[in-house]
Order: C-alpha cells, then structure tokens, then sequence
C-alpha cells in the first residue's frame, strides 16, 4: 500500500511540483516577466506578462512543416528529450529544505546534465539540415565550451567551501548543501562565495542566451540560427525549453548561495524561490538584456574564459585555503 | 674487458638512435635501428659472461657442483633478439621498397603526406 | 595430470588457440567460408575461456600461477616460464577478448572486397594471441616477445591496404619509433636480469624494490618509455594518429582498443607492482602529468583535424590520458575508475571506429569537408555512432558519464586529502577535456551524418547486417555498463583493483606462502583492505525512470491534443514548402560542416593551433627525436627521485 503511495506522490512530483506543471507556469511567467521589464526599461509599453503563454498556444495549433532534407525522427524527436531532462533537473534542485528525489542529486550530474537540453537544440538544429542552422549550431558549441569553465570552478568553489565547514572535505551533493545552508545562513554571506556568485549570474545569461550573450540565435544575422527551420508544436517546445531553463539556472543559484531562507512549508518555500528567481531575473537578466549589444563569438569565448572564471577561480583559491 | 663490453653496447645503442634521429634517408634508418639492435644483443651476451667460465653445454651426470660456466639464459636471448632484429629488418625493408614504389624517394622530408 | 578442462589450464588456450587459428588459417586459408569459421571459432573460444574464469578469479579472488612444462620453483628460485592471472590480467584479458572478438565478426563483411584476406585474419589472430599472452603471462622476457608480436602484426595490419592514401608511411614510422621503444624494453629487461638474475615477474617484483641501484633505475626508465611507445601517450602520438587513419577500420578497433590498453597495462605492472614506486607523491605527480598532457593536447588537437578517423584517433590518446591520470592518483577509487574508463574506452571507440568505417566502406572518404546528410542513408550507424558519440562525451546515462564522474570524484578526493591544490587544476583540465570532446563529436556528427547530401553520395545504401550487429553489440554493451556501474564495479574493477594494491599476494601465488614476506623483509607492501566507499549518489536506473515518466508524460500531451498537423514529405519530393529557407541565396549554399565549424574558437586560438600543426610536422626524425628526449627526461627524472 505504502508503495502506491509512494509512486504516488513520485507522480505528483513529477508532474505538478517541482516539474512539468510548475516548470511551465513559472517559467513562462519568468520569461514573460523579464520582457516587460526589457520593454518598460526601453521606453516601450511591452507585451502582457502571460504573453509566452499565449505564444506557446498559439504556436501550438499552427502547422509543423519538416523540409524535405531533414531527418524527421531527430527533428521531432529533440525538443522533447531537451524539456524532459530540464524538467528532470528541476526534479533535483532543492527548493530551500525540500527536495523531491534526493538521492540522485549531485552537482557533477546537474552539470552534466545541464548539457542536455542545449545538446539536444544542437542535434535538432543539425536534423533540419539548414545552412543557418549550421552556423548555429557552431556558435552555440562555443558558448557550450565557454560557459562550462566558470560553472565547473563554481561549483568545485561551492563543494569545498560547504565541505570545509560539514568537515569531510568535499561535498558534492545538494542535499548537504541545502542542509548546511539551513544551519549556518546562505553562502552569499561568506565573502569568499562572492566572486563566485557574481560568475555563476554572469553565466546564466550565457547559458539561456540572451542578450549579449546571444550570438548562437542572433535573430539578424542568422534568422534564429538553430530554429531556423522549426514550426509548430516542436518550436513551441524549443520556447518553453528556454522559459525553463531560465528557470532551473535561477533556482540553482537561489538552491547554492541564497539557501536557508526558508520557512519550512513547501508552498512558502515555493513562492519564495520563485520570489527570488524574479529578482534576479529583473536585476540581472533584463538589466543586461535591455543595456548591451550582442558580443561576437569569439569576444564570448575570450569574456568568459577569462573574466568570468578569472572570478570563479578566485573563490575556488580562497574557499580551498579555508577562508 | 667486460666494462669495455658494456661501454661499446651502450655506445652503439646511442649510436643507433642518433642514426635514426639525424638521417633523412629511409635505409639509414632502418640502418640505426639495426645497430641499436646490436648494441642490445652485446649487452645480453656481455652481462651473462662469467670471467673463467666453458660454455654451458653438458651431458647428463657432467654437470658437478665445482662446474663453471657462463650463464646460458643471456645466451638464448640474444638469440631470440638477433632473430626478432632480423625480422624488424625485413619488414622495414618491403616497408622502403614499397614506400619508394609509392612516393618515388627515400627522403624523410618528403615522405610526410601525414601531418598535423 | 589434472584434467584438461580444469579452469587452470584455461589462460594458455586463450592464448595457443589464437596462435593456433592464425597457422590454420595460413594452411586452409583459401577456402572463404573455412577461413572466417576457424577465425571466429578461435576468438570466440579465447573469449570464452576469459569469461570462465571470472568466477574463480574475481569472485573467489583466486591466484592462477600456471608454470609451462610443470617447473615449479626449486629452492625458491624460478626456473621455469610462467602464466599468472590475477583480477587485473583477466580484467584486461576480458576486455581484449570482447574487443577482438566483435572486430572479426565486423571484418567478415568489411574485408570481403580486399585482396590477401587469408593474411589479414593470420595477421589479425596473431595480433590477438600477442596482446592475450602480454596480458597473461607472468615472465617478463615473454612479455617482451609478446610485444614484439603485436607490433609487427600491428605494423602489417597498418600498411595491409597499401594503396590507401599515408598507409605505407603510417607503417614505417610506427615500426621504426615501436621497434625502438620494443629496443628500450629489452634493455630495460636485461639490466634487471643482471641485478636479479631471474626473469620471473614476481620474483623480480620480490627482489628489486629492495634493492634499487642506478642501473635498476636506468631499467625503469627504459622499461616505462618502451611501454609508453605502446600505449601511444605524449609524446609518441602523433604514431597513434597516422596508424590509426591509414589502418582499415576493424584494425584500428584494435589498435585503439587493444594496444593501447597493452601499453597501459604494461605501464601499471612496472609502477604498481615491479619497481612499487607509486607511494611516492612525485611519481604520481609523473603519471598525473603525463596523463593530463596526453588528454589535453591530443583533444585540442582532435578540433582541428579534416579526417575523421584521423580525429577518433587523436581522442584514443585523449581518453588514455584520462586512464593514466586516474590510475597516477594511487587511490582505490581512482584506480578502478581509470580502468573502468579503459572498459568503456575499448567499448565506445571501437563502436566509433566501426561507425567511420561503415561510412568509409559506403562512400569512400572519410573527409569531414567532403561528407554530409548520410543519416538518410544509414539511418541506423547514425544512431549507432549517436550511441557511441554520447557515450565518449560523458552524457548520462551511457558509461562515459559513469567512469568520467568516478574519476572527477578520485582526483577531488585525491585533492583533498594531500591538500594539494595541484589535483584541484587535474579536475578542472578533465572536465574542460570532457566538454572539448562533445563539441568534436558534434563537428563530426553535423560534418558527416546531418546537413546536405552532396550528389555524389546519392546511392549509398546502409551497411550490411553482420557489420551493423558488430556495431549494435558494441553500442549494447556501452548502455549496460552505463546503467549498471555497480555491477561492473563488483564484478570488474573492484577485483581488478584489490588485486593491483595487494602485490604480495600476487608474488605468493607464484612463488608459495610467505615468499614475499621472507625475501623482502622491511620492504613488504601492507596488503590493503581496499575500501570502495560509496563514491557519490548516481544512481542510472531511477534517473532513466524519471526521465522516461517524463517523456512520456510530454508525449502523451502531445499526441492527444487536437491541434497536430504536421506536414513532412517522403523525400525526393521538392516543393517550394518543405524546401529550406536560404532568404534569396541559394546558389550560394555550401554544406555547413567540417572546417567551417567553431571557427570563433579556433580563431582565439589561432597561435596554438598553428603552432602544433607546425610541430607535428610528419617527418620521421622529429618523432624519432621526442622518442629520444622522453627517454632522457624520464631517466633524469628516475634517477633524481627515486
């Protein structure tokens, strides 16, 4: 009996909270959030907060048109593996003291897992067969290539830091992080996870590729690069792919640095995560989105592997002498 | 004399590979490479030797305690390198003619279609 | 006389029955259908006979000392040749067997159309009964004949299709940089003969940690060179690369597969067991250091190549770096994480090699700017090859991702326990490594398999069967040890590994009880009780679970909803709608693939790139020289720390 109900409630995990239903809401919501803000940053009125969501239904009903030299199986068949591994990693990240499969949370994994949404836009983009998409899918290797570096010191910084106060010397899992955060106040307030946290928020433009970061689906010069050939349900899961994205990069910051904030009753705890998704969001996302022109491909790579990890390996020195 | 041995062995393996290093003609390195070959079998032979020693040949019931001789197991090494040496000669050998069958020169320099 | 079907006797088949199959084959060759039965029967017999002995071996944790002829050791000397097989030998024994075996079933089809093919099987068996007799032997003179073996058979295997562009030139120098590595190894062999005067492995492993002079240390140094030339890591891999592209595709399965592993199993015997020196922090630091060189190089220099067996070769050598540093770490769990990711490197780049080869054998390059949109064409190598791309990049849940993230785990650990900061910087050049590798993969993925179909390749067809179930076995076994690393653990490396920090076991097996603690008094290694602490939370089966809830959950949403048109044509078909959008410039269109790809990264690192392009420059003197200047590195080195 215990077992029906622990399929169960795994079930209701999966499906409302933390995964599909709630990645969907409050992803669209993110998204549709930092557009506002872009265009009220610009003078302009901007589109209503839900507009994502309108856009996701109405991409939904259009026709899905697969040219004539792609390969139809990959070309369906990527958009859905990337929203179910985003989807999956949401599943893993602590929402303050709660997780919902503890066991498998580990953050090697979520890094590697994170490649697979982004993996999967590539293959998608190379089914399609599109000289456009080509390019795209070039430039978005490299920022692949960029982006891990910074996050890889990130979280070596992370694992040391917590592991030098729990005492084993590293830890690697969430839970611990989450836990430890919950005893001793967030690891923001140590001043040596600062420069890591300033890296880990330059990434995550980076990682969802929006302004300046942007140059895999630069609109004007390679008609949206890896979409290029995509229609229909298919592109309507590509968006909300990124919607989550936003969301997972966000709510693992908030799960590393900004943990122990909670109050303990899941609903809350929820709200208050996604209280702080939004802030950084606005603070962070739109704020570059709306200020910056897009960088070119190789002046990304040169940013972030030296800038951005420069800082990340600066926390990793000092979290490592104990500090 | 037997320091003299393995002096002359060590030489002639050093030898062998700055043959190999500095000569642009296949046959000169495939020449090195027999000479460091050599070197080597004079340093098997040369460790086994015993200074005062018969061969070790002996019938059954020759062999007594007070027998003296030079240690068999080098001897047959050296045999079994000399013919893995005559081997790797061979083989290098139709690797050159086919090589110059194919390219139309035995200068290193020019046989580099592979590189990078 | 025991019976002859006792498992004790089963190394030396595995071993004689190659041998065996080679000389029928040059005897019955001509006869087609005679020649692959007797080559398939005598690998399939090898393997079976590893299999076998798993049980008494690894889960029994038994010693099999077999000494040919019955001369057992008199007066705690030996005298005679002997086999010893313990964990680690069946370990690299197993894997070698699976690897030779599913390379001759491929080479049926592949090699149909060649000339000479009853030489190429002659060759190819005695290539395997080379590698098995190194792995299993426990003499060291033998294992130098052994090594012989391989590399002529490897040599001639190299250059077997002549007219293949670089073959012959790709054979010369492997032979004369191999034949001096092989010379390194003979005199490294014979200079501990005369400290020891004995040619048994145990028994020199009993004798000459106690007793290092200079020349045993000489001997080291000679010894781990020659073994270095055949494990091809920096810096004689630019050999690895031109044998690995000139070489046909089942050959080069073996050559990445096999030798390399060879070399790497020559190089763990010489430290972990032989000479013992691994406790010190400064030869580790030489094994780390030569490991992350190997990796690191060899994948940059993967990005800029044109050819794509050229570029799987070049990430042989990468992933062999991986190898060595796990194995440099001298944990318990780096030891066996680097050997299981020898497991899976054997695994995964033979499926790759098998891959390339297919498309070789279809369309007759493999020329990353010439190729492209064969996946609809070969629909199943794309999936095929996807399996084994997924599986080298470290994507979960294939195994790649298992045993990378138990070495990213040992070198941290490893970091925190010698508070050196060093392993810190080994950690984070593995993980950039890892992320280098998935972007050659995608080159070579949009390169040859997805983009435009240039007309030339308009008729090609999938492969045959028997080569797609040679691949299709590699592709199954990738997935397995993914989702059961645990298992491969317990059953595979864990033995091996325990076997590899328990040297005095190893010496008594051969040698009767006690010999190890009585000959090498103060010096004896502690028998460890090597502890497997719960290296991390993955766990692939539930997260295959999760992931297909979700799939599912998506799928369903998707295929119920009202709103699902899609309009796809079958192809050939082309109408103004299903073609693709080029705004105006279709006279324009060029395959986006090969050299054109992440040209914003290789252009920051332009200085680099040309530089090493200058440096391998093809010419048989610059390798001969690095040869030479390894060996004098490596001996310096010997002789200053040890």
């Amino acid at each position: 009996m215990s077992v029906i109900v622990n399929a169960l409630v795994d079930l209701g995990y999966i499906l409302i909270f933390p995964g599909f239903l709630f990645c969907f809401l409050c992803g669209m919501l993110l998204c549709g959030i930092e557009r506002k803000i872009v265009a009220r940053m610009q003078k302009r009125v901007g589109p209503p907060i839900l507009q994502p969501m309108y856009d996701f239904f109405k991409l939904c009903g259009k026709e899905t048109i697969v040219p004539a030299v792609a390969n139809k199986t990959v070309y369906l068949l990527a958009p859905i593996v990337g929203l179910a591994a985003l989807v999956v990693i949401q599943l893993f990240i602590p929402v303050f003291n709660f997780t919902a499969f503890s066991g498998n949370a580990d953050i090697i994994v979520i890094l590697y897992l994170l490649l697979i949404p982004a993996l999967a836009e590539i293959f998608g983009a190379a089914a399609t067969g599109s000289p456009f998409a080509g390019v795209g899918l070039s430039r978005e290797m490299v920022t692949i290539i960029s982006c891990e570096l910074p996050l890889v010191l990130v979280f070596l910084a992370v694992g040391k830091a917590v592991g030098n106060a729990v005492g084993s010397g590293v830890v690697f899992s969430m839970q611990t992080i989450a836990s430890y955060q919950a005893e001793h106040g967030c690891l923001l307030l140590k001043p040596s996870m600062i420069p890591a946290a300033i890296a880990f928020l330059l990434t995550i433009p980076g990682e969802t590729g929006t302004h300046p970061f942007d140059a895999a689906e630069a609109e004007t010069e390679i008609c949206e690069g890896m979409l290029a050939e995509y229609s229909g349900k298919p592109l309507a899961v590509y968006k909300l792919s990124h919607a989550v994205k936003m969301l997972t990069l966000t709510s693992l910051f908030v799960a590393l640095f900004l943990g122990g904030l909670g109050t303990g009753v899941i609903l809350v705890d929820g709200l208050i995560n996604f209280f702080f998704c939004v802030v950084i969001t606005i603070c962070v996302v739109a704020l570059m989105d709306a200020s910056t022109a897009r960088l070119k491909i190789e002046q990304l790579f040169k940013y972030y592997w030296t800038v951005v990890s420069g800082l990340a390996a600066i926390s990793l020195v000092l979290a490592w002498y104990g500090l | 004399m037997i320091t003299f041995n393995y002096i002359a062995s060590f030489f002639l393996i050093a030898l062998g590979f700055y043959t190999i290093i500095t000569k642009f003609n296949l046959v000169k390195a495939v020449i090195g490479l027999s000479i460091a070959d050599y070197g080597v079998n004079l340093l098997i032979i040369s460790i086994g030797y015993v200074p005062g020693g018969t061969a070790p040949i002996f019938t059954q019931g020759e062999i007594t305690q007070l027998s003296y001789f030079v240690d068999p197991i080098p001897q047959a090494l050296t045999l079994t390198s000399i013919v893995i040496g005559a081997c790797v000669t061979a083989m290098s050998m139709s690797l050159v003619m086919k090589l110059h069958e194919s390219y139309g020169t035995l200068d290193t320099r020019e046989i580099r279609r592979l590189h990078g | 006389m025991s019976n002859f079907m006792n498992y004790i006797h089963f190394p030396i088949y595995s071993v004689m029955v190659l041998f065996l199959g080679a000389f029928l084959i040059v005897v019955l060759g001509k006869n087609k259908t005679l020649r692959s039965i007797i080559a398939v029967l005598s690998v399939s017999i090898s393997l079976a006979c590893m299999i076998a002995l798993i049980k008494p071996v690894m889960v029994n944790g038994e010693v099999i000392a077999y000494w040919m002829g019955n001369r057992v050791p008199a007066g705690g000397y030996a005298i005679g040749i002997a086999m010893e097989v313990d964990a680690l030998s069946l370990f690299f024994g197993l894997l070698i067997s699976t690897a030779v075996f599913v390379s001759t079933v491929y080479s049926i089809q592949y090699m149909a159309h060649d000339e000479n093919i009853p030489q190429y099987y002659t060759l190819l068996l005695m290539l395997a009964g080379g590698v098995m007799g190194l792995v299993l032997s426990g003499d060291i003179f033998n294992m130098f004949i052994m090594v012989e073996i391989l590399t002529f058979a490897a040599v001639a295997l190299t250059a077997f299709r002549n007219r293949v562009f670089g073959a012959l030139e790709a054979a010369f120098k492997y032979l004369v940089v191999g034949c001096m590595g092989s010379t390194c190894i003979l005199a490294g062999t014979i200079m501990l003969y005369a400290n020891a005067h004995t040619l048994n492995f145990a028994q020199l492993s009993a004798i000459i940690p106690g007793n290092m002079n200079t020349s045993t240390k000489i001997a080291f140094a000679l010894l781990f060179v020659g073994f270095s030339t055949k494990a091809f890591i920096v810096p004689f891999h630019p050999l690895a690369a031109d044998a690995h592209g000139a070489a046909p595709a089942s050959i080069s399965v073996l050559i990445s597969g096999v030798l390399t592993k060879s070399g790497i199993y020559g190089i763990i015997r010489l430290t972990y067991f032989l000479f013992q020196t691994m406790g010190l922090s400064t030869f580790q630091f030489l094994l780390v250091f030569i490991g992350c060189v190997s990796m690191f190089l060899c994948v940059t220099m993967a990005l800029a190549q044109h050819d794509f067996k050229r570029l799987l070769a070049f990430h042989s050598i990468s992933q062999i770096g991986y190898v060595l540093t796990a194995v440099g770490l001298f944990t318990a769990v780096g030891f066996s994480s680097g050997i299981y990711h020898a497991l899976n490197h054997t695994l995964f780049k033979g499926l790759l090699f098998l891959a390339a080869g297919a498309v070789l054998h279809e369309t007759g390059t493999t020329n990353l700017d010439e190729l492209g949109g064969l996946s609809k064409k070969m629909p199943h190598t794309t999936v095929l090859f996807l399996i084994g791309a997924f599986s080298i990049s470290g994507i979960p849940p294939f195994n790649g991702f298992a045993s990378k993230w138990m070495i990213y785990q040992a070198c941290y650990q490893k970091a925190v326990e010698s508070g050196n900061i060093g392993y810190v910087l080994v950690t984070v050049i593995c993980l950039v490594t890892s992320v280098l590798t998935l972007a050659s993969f995608v080159k070579v993925s949009q390169s040859v398999f997805f983009g435009r179909l240039p007309e030339k390749y308009e008729n090609v067809k999938e492969v045959s069967f028997g080569m797609r179930l040679a691949m299709g076995i590699f592709a199954l076994l990738c997935v397995l040890t993914g989702l059961f690393p645990d298992l491969v653990g317990k059953y595979l490396t864990q033995p091996a590994a325990t076997a590899a920090f328990n040297a005095s076991s190893y010496i008594d097996a051969m040698l009767g009880e006690g010999y190890a603690a009585s000959a090498m008094g103060p010096f004896l290694p502690a028998a460890q009780n090597v502890v497997f602490y719960e290296a991390g939370v993955w766990s692939p089966m539930s997260w295959l679970l999760i992931m297909c809830i979700v799939l599912l959950a998506i799928t369903i949403v998707a295929v119920t909803s009202k709103y699902d048109r899609v309009s796809a044509v079958s192809s050939g078909e082309a109408d103004a709608k299903h073609a693709l959008f080029f705004s105006g410039e279709e006279a324009v269109y060029s395959q986006v693939g090969g050299s054109d790809l992440f040209w914003g990264f290789k252009h920051n690192w332009r200085h680099y790139f040309s530089f090493m392009h200058d440096l391998h420059s093809g010419i048989l003197n610059d390798y001969a020289l690095w040869a030479v200047v390894d060996l004098a590195l490596v001996m310096l080195f010997m002789l200053i720390v040890l």
